[in-house]
């Protein structure tokens, strides 16, 4: 996969965007990001890869600490048509999901 | 004639959908639902066999049509994709689906798109070209400039 694809896939889900969105305020430790995230620490970790493997993120040491900052030049990439067509695909499955979601939800009240 | 873009991408999106596997490959062929591929349209054709053809006017007016290359329910499903977007180039989209628990993880790989800056510098210059190449039909004055 060539790197504008690495960063299409890491922007493709809504976790990610969240921390992208957390970490474009400023550096924050592992704990922090992880904090508002319901999910288990290891997803976390496997989000933080795949950002770090689209060249969104880095970590700097500071002393005993482990600082991690958004880096925003390979959003710039990611312009136009091809950016277009992931949000398209994007809306439709958060439809989609939510379909499903909503009809899951009609039963379980239904009961 | 097709534009062929210095390279291409590929979009992957997985997204778990709280539903049995076989509901969720119906759905997504189901143009009623929505979020299928298909909802929402001005026009719509989907023969939903191999070889068989799509053809979707979406509600804003762009036209989008393929062939279906693979119908597997409810595991896979494999289509062409083509739209003004895609610079004529015959793209793809894959998407499987997998049972995980109760749900079902829908991956979605969209390959062949057009890199972006390279295709739209080649439709700039073909533009500029065609666009003074109406012109002499047309017998307005040649600006040189791109069409938008």
């Amino acid at each position: 996969m060539d790197h504008l694809s690495d960063v299409l896939t890491a922007i493709s889900h809504p976790t990610r965007r969240a921390i992208i969105g957390q970490l474009a305020k400023g550096p924050a430790r592992f704990s922090d990001v992880a904090a508002p995230f319901d999910t288990a620490l290891n997803a976390v970790t496997k989000h933080l890869k795949l950002l770090e493997r689209a060249g969104l993120i880095e970590r700097r040491k500071q002393g005993r600490e482990v600082f991690i900052s958004f880096r925003p030049e390979p959003l710039r990439e990611v312009a136009g048509w091809v950016k277009d067509y992931e949000r398209f695909w994007t809306q439709h499955l958060d439809r989609f999901e939510r379909y499903f979601a909503d009809k899951n939800e009609k039963k379980a009240k239904g009961k | 004639m097709t534009i062929v873009p210095a390279r291409t991408v590929e979009i992957r999106i997985e997204r778990t959908i709280p539903a049995p596997r076989n509901e969720v490959f119906d759905a997504w062929l189901d143009p009623n639902i929505p979020g299928s591929p298909w909802h929402e349209h001005e026009e719509l054709i989907v023969t939903a066999k191999a070889g068989g053809l799509w053809y979707w006017r979406s509600l804003g007016g762009t036209p989008h049509y393929g062939r279906f290359i693979e119908i597997l329910a409810p595991a896979r499903l494999r289509h062409s994709w083509m739209s003004p977007n895609t610079l004529g180039l015959e793209t793809m989209v894959t998407v499987t689906f997998q049972s995980r628990g109760d749900g079902t993880l829908l991956t979605l790989l969209h390959s062949g798109l057009p890199a972006d800056e390279p295709a739209r510098a080649h439709e700039k210059g073909w533009n500029a070209i065609f666009g003074r190449f109406g012109n002499i039909f047309t017998g307005a004055a040649d600006k040189g400039g791109c069409t938008p």
